[in-house]
């Protein structure tokens, strides 16, 4: 029955299905690929860091520099330089 | 997240014109680090705030999207511009869109709500005290 089936059959029933569900999957998944990797929440995270707008020029080690008395309201850093600081948190 | 770079390009461009945006509103440094923390979120961002070439005029944005965490970090002359509560409110817009995957989205506006924030009203008529 199979031996039966002439190149034009087969064309037609196997050859344009996967024609159709190739360009249907194509254009569903065209946007993601367009727009890149997307973040999603509770997944890992296999990017490299990026830092935009980041240090210009290479500073002294902390580690050499004098350490400075602590004050009411600084916080220490691990380096040991005492700045005092502003900000916020969050999480989701 | 699949390996290889955390942003497209547009998605760069488009962060980078938020951070242009918020330093000339503010007149202060803003920088944006997207990654793991070493340690604990906060003192690994005071780290990097630490780094910066100006820290005291400096925000800092920190998200680490593998611990879910967001750390804005404000220098001490940065910290008279722009207040905690100034810098809560943008964390909390950040933080609804990065619940939704939209890290580049969150960013933008965050920062833009920072620079915003830090914004500095000119003084009218400090050259012209006869006109007081």
């Amino acid at each position: 029955m199979i031996a039966e089936l002439s190149g034009h059959t087969l064309l037609v029933f196997v050859g344009i299905p996967v024609l159709v569900v190739a360009v249907v999957a194509l254009l569903v998944f065209s946007s993601s690929i367009a727009s890149g990797p997307r973040y999603r929440p509770g997944l890992s995270w296999w990017a490299p860091p990026v830092w935009i707008n980041g240090p210009t020029a290479t500073k002294p080690d902390p580690a050499h520099l004098p350490e400075l008395p602590g004050a009411p309201g600084t916080t220490a850093t691990a380096a040991g330089v005492a700045r005092t600081t502003g900000g916020a948190s969050a999480s989701w | 997240m699949p390996a290889g770079d955390a942003f497209t390009p547009d998605q760069l461009y488009d962060i980078e014109k938020a951070v242009r945006h918020a330093e000339e509103t503010s007149g202060l440094h803003f920088s944006v680090y997207v990654g793991g923390a070493d340690s604990e979120t906060r003192p690994f961002a005071l780290e990097l705030l630490n780094e910066l070439d100006d820290p005291d005029r400096s925000v800092l944005v920190y998200v680490d999207p593998a611990g879910r965490r967001l750390e804005i970090v404000t220098g001490a002359i940065a910290k008279r511009q722009l207040s905690d509560s100034s810098a809560g409110l943008a964390a909390l817009t950040m933080q609804t869109s990065f619940a939704t995957g939209d890290l580049t989205g969150g960013l933008v506006t965050g920062v833009q709500q920072l620079g915003d924030h830090a914004h500095l009203p000119k003084l009218l008529h400090a050259n012209e005290p006869h006109k007081q």
